[in-house]
Parts: C-alpha cells; structure tokens; sequence
C-alpha cells in the first residue's frame, strides 16, 4: 500500500456533535417552525398525530395520551429533552397531554431502534425536543386563545441575545404558559355515546440560558417546568377523579474542544386522587444524571472522512411511591458507549454504534447498530438516497415493573429487539416547486414483552413476543413564487403488529392478531397556501379501523379529523399582531376514544399574538 | 260425571279463554324471546361490556346484541340483567361517576325504551323485579374514595321507568334476594360491614337488620323456603320469617381461600359453589345439599373455578363463565348436573353472569 493514503492519525477538533449525525441509515424527520407554530397551544400529542404515523391511544380531551410508534407500545417510544430520556421512570413512558408543544424551540421525529444512540425506550422510534441558543436581539410576546367549550389559553414570553465583552455572548429565552380548559361541552353526549366531563389546568415555565464563546466554548442552562392538573367528572365530588402531573427538569450543559459534559436533575411528582381526595396516592421520582463525551474526527484521505463519539453517562434514580414495597426504592444506571460516522466517499456514509448499558442488580444486553446510506444519483435538481439499518433496542423494566407491592417483579428481564429497514428518499426541483418522496419498509420484532397477567393476578412478567412490520410512504410539495407560497405534505402508513408467543391455553386466540389501538391503516394531509402574510392552512388525519381487545373481536371504526386555520399578520409599529382563526373537526367527525366515550365534534378557537422584535444588531 | 261434564266445560272454556287471551295479546315477537343472556362487564376503563346471547339448542352466541340493535353501544360494563313481560333491565356501569344507568330495554326485541342515569343510578349492582310495576336495583352510590357510604337500594317504577325511592343501606348493598314478601339485601364483602338488611316489599320499608360475624352475601331461597347466605367460610340457613339462624355450615378450607358463586340446583335442594385462592386465580367447583350435616371438600364437582356460574331453571344445566383475560372474549361453559362438561360458547369480555328464559 502506497504510504501516502497512511491514516493521518491527528483529530481535528470540532464542536459537539448532535446524536442525529450518528443515525445514517434511519429516518428523521424535521417537523418545521410553521407546523410548531400552528400547534402551539397544542400539546405533543396533537402535534405527532397530524404529523406523523404515530398513532396517539387517547383516553379523552386532556386525559392520558401515549404513543405507539410503528406499532409498539406506549413504552417503546424515547422522548429526549435535549438528549436526556424524560419519560416517567415509574411508568416508562410520557403522557403527550402533559407536554406542550410551547415547551420546546425544536423537534424531530426519529423512526425505529436507535437504542445504540439514545439508550433504553428507542424501540418504536424517539421524539427529539431541543432548545435552541437565540439570536442577538429582544423579542417578547403574549399570544392568547379563546377556544369553544370556554376554553382559555395565554403564553407570554422573551427571546434574547447579547454580547458580554469580547470573548463572551449571551443568549435565551423566557416563556410561561397557562391554560384553563374547562371543555362545558353543550351537550353531555354524541350520538348517545356519552362526553365525560373533564377539566384541565397547566401550567409551565422554559427558561434557557446559553454562554457562548468565540473559541467554541457553550455553556448552556435549561429548566423547563410543567404542571396539569386533570379532573375527571369535577361536578361529581364523591366521585371525581385527580391527576396531578409535575415535571422539574433541569440541566447544565458545557462544552469544549470535542468534550461535551451534562448533568441534569429531573423530578417526576404524580398525585392521583378521587372523591374527597382525602386518600392521596402520591408517587415522586428522582432522576440525578450526568454525561461526559468526546467528538473526535479524522480525516482520513482515500478512506473518507471518521467521525466518533465516545461517551459515558450514569443516572441515580430515587423514587417513592404509595404503591412499591419499600418506602424509597434507589437505583443506579450507566451506559458506556461508541458511536462512528464514517462518511467512506461523498455519496456513502455508514454508522456503526455500540452501547452497552449496567443496572443495578442485573444488565440489559449489549446494543449494536449499523446503519448506510447511498447517494444513488446527485443530478442537478434530482437526488435519490438508499438507506439502510440494522439495530437491536433495549427497554429497561420500569421501576413500577420490578417495585410495585406484589405485582411487581423484581427478577423482570428487559425486553430486546431487533429492527430492520430500508428505505429511499428523493428529492426533485421543478421551476419553483420542490418535491420530495420517501418510502420505508421496516420489520421489528421485540422479545419479552412485559405483560401485566390477568391470570396470575396481574403479576408483570416477560410473557410476550412482538412482530411489527410496515410500510410508510411520504411525499410532499412546496412552491415558492414569490408573494405566493404553497404546499403539502401527504404521508400514509401501514403497519401490522402483532403478539407472536402463546403462553398459556387461551393465548391461541390472540397470536398473529393486530395489537390494539394500532390502526392498520393510517394516514395524514398538510397543505397550506400562503399571500403575503395571509396564511391557510388544512390539516388532516385519516385513522384507520382499530381493534380494542387482544383477540380483535372489538373494534373502533376509522375516522376522518379536519383542522382548518386562517391567519394573517400585520404591523402596528414596533408591535406585530397575529390573528389565526382556526376550525377543529370542521366535518364534525365521530370518534371513540379508548374509554368508549365520545370525542368532541367541531370546535373553534381564535388565536391572537402581539409580539414586539427589536434585533439590536439590524440597527447597526 | 255430571262433575267429569263440568270438568271439560271449565277446561274447554278455560281454553278458549286462553286462545282468546292469545289473540288479544299475541306471542311476543323478536329475537331474543327464548335463550341464555350472558352479562360481560368488560374491562375496566374501556366500558366495553354487553350482553351476549344464544339459544339453548347452539353453541354460537350473538356477543354483543344491545349494540347490534341500537347502533350503540351499552358503554359500560354489565352488573345485571333481569326481565318482567317485555321489558329487560340492563344494568350499566361506566369506570367513570356520572355515566352508570339501568338501560330498559324491550326484552324480546332488546330495542331501547327508556334509561335512568345519574343522579338516581351510580354504581348499580344487581338487580331483581318484584312485578312488572317495581324492580329493585342495589347501588354503592358515588364511591370515589371507596368509602362505601353512599349506598341505596333504588326502587324502580317500570310504569314511569322512574326511581320512585332511594333506601339508604351502609357498606355497598349488594347481592339481592326475593322471598316471603321481602327484599333481603347483603353488602359487599369489599367492606367490613356485617349487617344484613330486609326490606318489605310492600312498604318499600327496612324491617329488620341484623348482624353476622362476617360480611352476609344472601345468595337464594332453596325449595323449602329458607334463605341462604354466605358469611366468610360458613354458609347459614335462615328463617326469612324469624330471621332466626337454624343452620350454619362450614367449609372447612384454610382462611386464605374464598367461596364465591353460590347458586342453587334446579330442584332447589343442593347449592353449588367455588373455592379458590389468589382472588380466583386456581381452584375447585363443589356441591352440598340443603340437608347436609356439613360441606364435602374432598370432591370437587368440577375442577376449576369460575367468574361467574349460574343453573338454568328450565333444563338445570350448570352454566360457568371463564374469564381469559380482561382484554379477549370469554367463554360460557355448559357442565352437566354431574359436573361433566357439555360444550362452550365464546362470549363478550369478562362474563360474570347469566339470564336465562
């Protein structure tokens, strides 16, 4: 071999590098700032549902909202908070109806198994939310809505950058919402499926702050606090139910010469109540982090170009709640792990990821994945990719899962799985418009699914096995002529997922049937059109029959969801104004939700913002 | 036979004034006129109980037939179900306060007629039909906080399909029992409360209460008219006149097992009953007689246990419901007096009981 294409051995020092880079060969969609801007009194879960495949179990307006990605469960989903996995250690999951969509600057779908890149959870897919360093400048606004069902929401904030002194910029953000959804439905009931009643009041704070350097040191502060207080049936007060949600997440982020270091606190504090409330069913999880990792690149002439992060992070849980054994159940979690980005010519780049992860008392298996993808063709103005990836997951038993008083299982193995899938995207320019297509075929099969069973007095224990496997087609348009704008985007998915493993006399029945609440069929349209600063947007879900019992011998029909919104912006000095009407359900669409109720039919809400922008450094 | 003559007089007239009667009132029409009706409550929070249905002579149920008929849905799970003439009574019960009814329904045709809901039903237990004027339905009452102190035992006028009164009963009135002119009401056995309550039937007044050692669960009147209840591990013979205890029987099983699903054979004269341990999860069908001395353990009539049993009154087959899980269909399994089993019929989710007509 010539000595010339010898490995240059030096790393170049870069700055970190997002966990995203190391996913070649999985999808990722970006959701853009118009689709968080429409759901911003919205919460995740409504967003996910017009946006992506995901189906959302809901269990009514402002009630439990968990999602199943690519046919798995609520479980089976990571939601990373700038990197940090914040579902609920107790339940092993996030209820989406807690989560505002104001709560976070940015936000990216990540389809199937990256447990190698974000650990535990990553089995269906993750939901990437980021908080963003803010330009120089001072903006402030206060945006309100007033919703049917007298339903009231106002958030009010400030986004704001400086320098320091030479070396030294300032940047962030300071948001609080507040919403009072009463949802006094006119009638208690829809074609005779009743409407429960419900109330919900939440509340929440962002508060970011970010130090940033000119030789590339970023020091970063994040809180982000959320509180949702739900009451079912809130006239009935012997039989009224609570949920109290409190999140306290808190991070510190610095970074430096390829090193990124993080350490964070997360509490988790639930209070479920009825009646009287006198009997207060109060449950508080502790979560202490920290990360260290390392960026290294090399340059490496012929052989491309190697991009690796190394990394450790360790958690100490602390969690006390009403039902578990002991008064305070403590654990201790790391994770070591590699991740590689190898971009071996400029249409090839290939990933290969190792994560191994140790629990107190036992250890879940070690996770590899590698991932490809191809540049096929690079014409001007047509591109088309192949990708490609093969990945285990993991989940770690919930803390409920091992410590619950008697139910529990403490000797509950964590469930693994092996996702495969491959898929092609192009992209195409034509005058103004630009089209993009992507298709997926993927197949996940998870073993020692956790199963709460009803035959041995719900005892959890590792009973199931679970194939899903599916197709998701995507495809979408933007034009951009000048004072008129336009596009869509369609998607559809199907997905069969199915319990594979029978485990006692009657599990027969429900092997090779389709999960429940996992639509084979699923689809959604966004199409906008835009003059000036006139804005109309259509936003629409098509959710196909679901199956409500193991055996399918129930089911919901599929429904058609329609949003439609308006709005149009104007300048009254330094004060921008921005009105959005906006149109639920505009066909009045009939559906059930998972307690056999009725969900509300069409709604409206108006949306006023007034925000002020003064950009220090336009003025210079 | 001038007697013998006016014999067959009276007994051609009484036919002619029964064909009579017949043409004035026609044989009812519908699809649910004869068979065995199994109530499903469902799993809890997804309200998707029912009411299935097959003729004795099948093994295909109808799994949910209200929701056939109506193009809607029960949403709840069913407690009970009882029948007077035409009209059927289906209780309902919602995971959630404020959504329990007693839904009416034609019970022939199994078409809607009327509900009560909330307030005057809430948590609605059983149900039992005096005549075709009242019917009497036990309720817990709003119980969020699993109190047990707003229970009643509601009193329905099928005339106006109104609760015409609530009788406020402590500690989650339960199982309900007809005979001698009296209402005999026990509590659940969730509860601590000892107490079983009679109410006369005529005055819609509480006669009498009395306490037992343990929770009283009233389960039937055997042919000589006695009343039976379980109390924990014993089972007791009252005198419903008296209210006298003239027997009790132990079932001599260690304290942590439980007896449940007592029912009487057809003839009134034996009572069948499970033993099980982990709440249900394993365990043994038995049988005693009314006469027995004591309880035979060592010989179960039917090796399993079940959510729910019943003895249909017209051919005394033992009917068992089984409970797979909470989240797929149940079966109704038929066992011969002997305890031999017949056939089974794929249910809705979670049966517990039986109808039968």
């Amino acid at each position: 071999m010539a000595q010339k294409d010898t490995i240059l051995l030096a790393p170049v020092t870069v700055t970190a590098v997002s966990p995203e880079r190391f996913m070649s060969g999985l999808k990722l969609q970006k959701v853009d700032s118009a689709t968080l801007s429409n759901f911003r009194f919205q919460n995740l879960g409504d967003l996910l549902m017009f946006n992506t495949p995901i189906a959302i179990k809901n269990y009514g307006p402002g009630q439990l909202s968990t999602a199943s990605f690519r046919g798995t469960s609520a479980n089976h989903t990571a939601v990373l908070w700038n990197g940090l996995n914040i579902n609920s250690a107790s339940l092993g999951q996030t209820d989406f109806s807690t989560i505002p969509v104001i709560g976070f600057d940015q936000l990216a779908v990540q389809y199937g198994s990256a447990a190698s890149i974000v650990g535990s959870d990553a089995v269906g897919g993750s939901i990437l939310l980021n908080s963003i360093a803010q330009p120089a400048g001072f903006n402030s606004h206060v945006s309100q809505r007033y919703g049917s069902f007298r339903n009231y929401q106002l958030q009010t904030g400030a986004k704001y950058g400086f320098r320091l002194n030479d070396n030294w910029n300032f940047s962030g953000k300071t948001a609080l919402n507040y919403n009072r959804m009463i949802n006094h439905f006119s009638s208690t009931e829809r074609r005779r499926y009743a409407l429960l009643s419900s109330q919900t009041i939440q509340q929440g704070l962002v508060q970011d702050f970010f130090f940033r350097s000119k030789n590339q040191q970023e020091f970063s502060v994040h809180i982000w606090l959320t509180k949702n207080k739900l009451t079912l049936s809130p006239k009935e007060i012997a039989g009224r139910e609570l949920t109290l949600t409190e999140a306290y997440r808190t991070m510190i982020r610095y970074q430096f010469k390829g090193w990124s270091v993080r350490s964070s606190w997360v509490r988790d504090v639930i209070d479920f109540a009825t009646g009287n409330y006198s009997n207060l069913d109060h449950a508080v999880t502790d979560r202490f982090s920290g990360r260290v990792e390392k960026d290294l690149f090399w340059k490496m002439n012929s052989f491309g170009n190697i991009q690796i992060k190394t990394g450790a992070e360790w958690a100490n849980y602390r969690a006390q709640l009403t039902g578990y054994e002991k008064p305070l159940v403590t654990e201790n979690r790391a994770d070591l792990f590699a991740l590689t980005r190898w971009q071996v010519t400029p249409a090839l780049i290939m990933s290969v990821n190792l994560r191994q992860a140790f629990i107190t008392k036992y250890s879940p298996p070690i996770t590899p994945s590698v991932g490809a993808e191809y540049c096929l063709i690079k014409n001007e103005g047509y591109d088309l990719k192949i990708k490609g990836s093969y990945a285990r997951s993991y989940r770690v038993p919930t803390l409920n899962e091992r410590y619950w008083k008697t139910l529990g299982n403490p000797d509950i193995r964590p469930e693994n799985g092996w996702n495969k899938e491959v898929g092609a995207e192009q992209k195409f320019v034509l005058n103004e418009n630009f089209f993009t297509a992507g298709v997926t075929a993927y197949r996940n099969r998870i073993k020692n699914w956790t199963y709460w069973n009803p035959s041995k007095n719900y005892h959890v224990e590792n009973l199931q096995e679970v194939l899903t496997r599916g197709v998701e087609i995507q495809a979408g348009w933007m034009r951009n002529s000048g004072i008129l704008k336009s596009g869509a985007n369609l998607g559809y998915t199907l997905n069969r997922s199915s319990q594979e493993k029978a485990y006692d006399n009657y599990a027969a029945e429900i092997v090779g049937k389709q999960l429940v609440f996992v639509p084979k069929h699923s689809g959604n349209l966004n199409a906008f059109v835009q003059v000036g600063n006139t804005r109309l947007t259509s936003q629409i879900q098509a959710v196909g029959k679901r199956f409500t019992t193991f055996d399918n011998s129930q089911f919901f029909n599929g429904y058609l969801l329609t949003n439609l919104l308006a709005e149009n912006s104007w300048s009254l000095g330094k004060i921008q104004v921005n009105i959005q009407g906006q149109i639920n359900n505009i066909t009045n669409a009939f559906y059930l939700n998972v307690r056999n109720n009725a969900m509300p039919g069409r709604s409206y809400a108006i949306n006023v913002t007034l925000s002020s922008v003064d950009f220090k450094t336009d003025k210079k | 036979m001038k007697r013998k003559l006016s014999q067959a007089i009276l007994a051609v007239s009484l036919s002619v004034f029964a064909w009579s009667c017949n043409q004035k009132d026609p044989d009812p029409k519908g699809n649910y006129i004869q068979g065995v009706f199994v109530m499903n409550e469902g799993n809890f929070q997804q309200n998707n109980g029912g009411v299935s249905f097959f003729k004795r002579e099948g093994n295909t149920a109808e799994v949910e037939i209200f929701s056939a008929v109506n193009n809607s849905s029960l949403a709840g799970g069913v407690q009970g179900y009882a029948v007077t003439g035409d009209i059927g009574l289906i209780l309902v019960d919602n995971d959630k306060p404020g959504l329990d009814k007693v839904q009416i329904v034609n019970s022939n045709t199994f078409e809607t007629i009327a509900t009560i809901g909330t307030p005057d039903i809430e948590n609605p237990r059983e149900v039992v039909i005096l005549n075709s004027n009242k019917a009497y339905v036990s309720c817990w009452g709003e119980n969020g906080s699993y109190t047990y102190k707003n229970g009643y035992m509601a009193v329905v006028d099928l005339k106006t399909n109104k609760v015409t009164k609530k009788i406020s009963i402590g500690n989650g009135p339960d199982n309900l029992v007809l005979g001698n002119g009296k209402l005999f009401v026990g509590t659940t056995t969730f509860t601590t409360g000892k107490v079983l309550t009679a109410i006369n039937t005529t005055t819609d007044e509480i006669v009498k209460t009395w306490t037992f050692a343990g929770t009283p669960v009233p389960f039937g009147m055997d042919a000589d008219g006695k009343l039976w209840a379980k109390n924990g591990l014993d089972v007791v013979r009252i005198n419903p006149d008296s209210y006298a205890i003239e027997a009790t029987l132990k079932i001599a099983a260690p304290a942590t097992k439980s007896a449940d699903n007592f029912v009487f054979s057809l003839d009134r004269r034996a009572i069948l009953f499970g033993l099980s341990s982990n709440y249900g999860a394993s365990g043994e069908t038995y049988k005693f007689a009314i006469t027995d001395t004591q309880i035979n353990i060592a010989t179960p009539i039917i090796k399993r246990v079940f959510g729910g049993m019943a003895v249909d009154p017209q051919q005394g087959l033992i009917y068992a419901a089984v409970i797979p899980s909470y989240t797929q269909s149940g079966y109704a399994v038929r066992y011969r007096t002997d305890g031999s089993v017949m056939d089974s019929v794929k249910v809705g989710i979670q049966p517990t009981g039986f109808f039968f007509r």
